[in-house]
């Protein structure tokens, strides 16, 4: 689905090597988790397999087409969400998706048909017909969604995709995450939430200043999803054993500090204000 | 509006602003700051430029009319005109349009106090502006006159006192020109057409008086300073309230011998008119601010809800309709390409016309071919300019161009096809209308039809050779520096690039096709040219030159695009 071999990359004027010889293969049907620090060479990996930014080596495949020498083609069976959702703005939500499906040559019957079911399932019907500056931050990437995915991309790429949005959301995103695997599609995401990432992928691979430094399977390898925080925090050298130990307490207990007495009291002092003051209403009106 | 008041914030937010606007600390680049020093040395001689005009005119008014007075109340009048046009611009972008009235009404201050600081700020603008446009006059006019040192101390404290009128006119407008900009946002096609009225209008408008003075001159066989024409000035400077105030405060004791009551009483009214506009710009301004920056920020108003049906459509349309949509949904883009793209035949008609009155009577009818040309190069340049943010405008979805399934080469085709399309229909009409105006006895013939036809291949050969240079600029080096609403913060290099471009090819063909219509040129036993005679050959070399610019600008576009393009890093 996506062969990546020796990429790497280095920014015009930075001698720093961006991405330093990445290899790895995707699998029809897996959810690929991407992981690493800010500035470890995801998103620029991800933006050199989209075609975004051109790469110094290294080839990059997407269903069988070289992405430099049949860019249209590969491009063709890919979605992609990026994760400063940037969209036409001045466009309304339906003109948008409709360009996009215009550009994946999407017939007009399946765009209708998509279009209505993923607004339904993002929530996004009121807005669909608004212009899309009047969206909201999570708004504006369940739209870049619906149109990565209008054309029904057998690969599907998200670079941080569960930034800002709200959980309802985040679940919708997982589950259709899920289903679009389920129908022999792949899915690769960034992403900074390990305990998502241990939930949903089938493998992950953790990259480390610019280079690829483990890759290991999640699905049905229960030690590799008990080790996956240390192995990234071992990795990315951020590992101390003091933070690691809070990192899992914070995880997996509850980290709510404990308020000093008289704040604690106060809300209950505020409640019973509010009580008091619901049975206020026809005393006013009275006196009115 | 509501809130604690504190100067300490006032002052905080007013470093804020200013370190946003000139504390970059960045170090740039030997090429920046080349070219930084390069724009300031630019400015330089052009105010330079102005200031001499300034200093003849009136050395002219003075020596040759004897107008003293009169003098300093036109050039009060068209300052003060000026300083409060460009006031309110400022206020408008400043106070009402700025993208960070969202992001400081977040900041623990009170709009009273982001009010007050940005406040400030308009009025240090408004007074740099007020002193450079008024001090060149009064100067002069010191200069000239051999004023005393005491004088000049007199031009300062007017032109100080003369910063309030448009500083308070232009914050009274502001309001309701937002209001009005508000509730037409969304009325794309309506602000288009309205904008193509006032340009031509305020166009039609100029160029009508400037003809109608000229002829007046003509008419009358007099010279700018005839006894006709002084009367008009002395008239003019004896109504023009309140501007002649200004000008007897300078002077009126010396030239229009003013007593000191009857100057303090100019004085009084100039107070008191500043104070009533003061306080109606105060109070129409702490009302109405916070309402209006609150309803630009609340985008669900500004923004419209339109239902489409869905469609499947040719991949080089969709891409038409998207690149066509975002330019006349953006006030900014459909001003300055299909306002001017609609009101250039009109400007082109116009233009042409005061100038064919002045030069063909002084040069002879044999200059309109040249003079046609270079008009409509010069307005179809403006138009065409617009190629050069082809990039640019994408701002940050320019990511977008790179993922989608279409090939480079189909992209740039479609803007290429769409700037360079509408640039021609705007050609078109130009010489439509030189052309059925020129033709006939009502424009005494001036232009032949094989001229009209001749001026209109060589304009579309430009157009299309232009549009290509233009977005090669920009494919080479686009500047994605976009505000909040993704549209450009503000016209980027390429653009006064390609109008240098543009107005120097107007230039020289103008020119070339002026002069040999004048010089017999004969290479070999080829005559070129004939005095007065057929200018056919002309336009066979401008069209040869022509083509061969087209072939080189086209090839500089399209040869190795992909990887031009692919080397484009957002």
């Amino acid at each position: 689905m996506l062969k990546i071999e020796h990429l790497v990359k280095t920014y015009p004027k930075s001698d720093r090597v961006a991405v330093d010889d990445i290899s790895f293969e995707l699998r029809p049907g897996e959810i690929f988790g991407f992981l690493g620090q800010n500035g470890a060479g995801k998103s620029t990996t991800i933006k050199c397999l989209t075609g975004i930014l051109p790469f110094d080596s290294g080839t990059i495949e997407i269903c069988g087409h070289d992405i430099v020498k049949e860019p249209i083609k590969a491009k063709m069976f890919m979605g992609y969400v990026p994760d400063n959702h940037s969209v036409y703005e001045k466009l309304t939500g339906r003109e948008y998706v409709n360009y996009v499906a215009d550009l994946y040559k999407v017939p007009k019957d399946l765009r209708t048909e998509r279009m209505d079911r993923f607004a339904k399932l993002f929530r996004l019907e009121f807005a669909i017909d608004k212009q899309i500056k009047s969206y909201s931050h999570g708004m504006k990437q369940k739209i870049c969604i619906i149109a990565a995915l209008i054309h029904e991309p057998k690969l599907w790429v998200l670079d941080e995709p569960m930034m800002g949005l709200d959980p309802q959301s985040t679940a919708e995103i997982i589950a259709h995450m899920r289903e679009h695997c389920a129908k022999g599609n792949t899915v690769f995401f960034s992403s900074h939430n390990l305990d998502l990432v241990k939930k949903l992928c089938h493998r992950v691979a953790i990259v480390n200043e610019g280079k690829l430094i483990d890759l290991f399977d999640l699905a049905g390898n229960e030690e590799n999803k008990a080790n996956l925080e240390e192995r990234f925090f071992r990795i990315t050298g951020t590992y101390e054993e003091r933070l690691f130990e809070d990192y899992i307490a914070q995880e997996s207990a509850d980290m709510r500090p404990d308020m000093p007495v008289e704040q604690a009291q106060q809300p209950q002092a505020d409640e019973n204000e509010i009580i008091e003051n619901k049975s206020a209403p026809d005393t006013d009106k009275g006196e009115e | 509006m509501k809130g604690e008041f504190s100067f300490q914030s006032v002052r905080t937010l007013f470093k804020l602003d200013l370190l946003s606007r000139f504390g970059s600390t960045h170090k740039r680049g030997v090429k920046y700051r080349i070219m930084q020093y390069s724009n300031y040395l630019f400015f330089v001689a052009i105010y330079a430029l102005l200031v001499v005009g300034i200093f003849y005119l009136t050395k002219m008014f003075v020596n040759e009319g004897n107008l003293r007075l009169e003098f300093l109340t036109l050039a009060a009048t068209i300052t003060l005109a000026i300083a409060t046009a460009i006031s309110t611009g400022t206020v408008i972008k400043n106070l009402y349009q700025n993208g960070d009235n969202e992001m400081l009404l977040r900041f623990p201050v009170s709009g009273k106090e982001i009010l007050v600081a940005k406040t400030i700020y308009c009025y240090l603008h408004n007074l740099i502006v007020c002193l450079l446009l008024m001090l060149p006059f009064y100067i002069s006019f010191g200069v000239v006159t051999h004023a005393r040192v005491g004088d000049y101390f007199a031009y300062i404290a007017v032109t100080l006192l003369s910063t309030l009128l448009p500083f308070f006119i232009a914050n009274i407008i502001a309001v309701p020109v937002m209001k009005l900009m508000n509730v037409v946002k969304n009325q794309f096609l309506l602000v288009l057409i309205l904008t193509i009225a006032a340009i031509c209008g305020i166009f039609v408008f100029y160029l009508t008086s400037l003809n109608t003075f000229l002829n007046y001159l003509r008419r009358e066989g007099q010279t700018l300073f005839s006894s006709g024409t002084i009367y008009h000035f002395k008239q003019f400077a004896q109504n023009a309230y309140p501007f002649n105030f200004y000008a007897e405060l300078i002077n009126g004791r010396l030239y229009g011998g003013l007593s000191s009551g009857q100057l303090a009483l100019r004085f009084l009214y100039l107070f008191l008119i500043n104070a009533a506009l003061g306080v109606i710009a105060y109070f129409v301004t702490t009302r109405e601010y916070y309402k209006t920056i609150l309803y630009g920020i609340e985008t669900e108003k500004a923004s419209f809800k339109k239902s489409i049906k869905d469609k499947q459509r040719p991949v080089a349309w969709a891409l038409f309709r998207r690149e066509f949509y975002l330019i006349l949904r953006s006030f900014n883009y459909s001003f300055q390409y299909f306002a001017m793209a609609c009101a250039a035949p009109v400007m082109v008609f116009f233009c042409n016309r005061l100038a064919a009155s002045m030069g063909a009577e002084s040069l002879g009818a044999q200059i309109m071919p040249g003079l046609t040309l270079m008009v409509i190069i010069i307005f179809v340049t403006i138009v065409v300019s617009f190629a050069s943010t082809c990039i640019s405008r994408e701002g940050n979805c320019f990511y977008h161009t790179k993922i989608i399934p279409v090939s480079y080469m189909t992209q740039t085709l479609v803007k290429f096809a769409l700037y360079s399309g509408v640039a021609s229909i705007s050609v078109a009409l130009c010489c439509m209308v030189s052309g059925i105006y020129y033709t006939t006895d009502a424009g005494g013939h001036a232009l032949s039809a094989m001229d009209v036809g001749s001026i209109f291949c060589i304009c579309e050969i430009l157009v299309i050779s232009l549009t290509s240079l233009y977005m090669l600029l920009d494919i080479k080096s686009p500047t994605f520096n976009v505000g909040g609403d993704g549209e450009l913060v503000s016209a980027n290099k390429n653009v006064a690039l390609a109008m240098i471009v543009g107005i120097a090819v107007a230039i020289l063909y103008g020119v070339f096709a002026m002069v040999f219509s004048f010089i017999p040129v004969k290479v070999g036993s080829w005559q070129i040219t004939t005095f007065g005679g057929d200018i056919g050959n002309i336009y066979l070399i401008l069209a040869i030159v022509s083509l061969i610019l087209l072939g080189a600008s086209l090839s500089a576009l399209f040869v190795n695009l992909n990887k031009k393009y692919q080397n484009i890093i957002p």
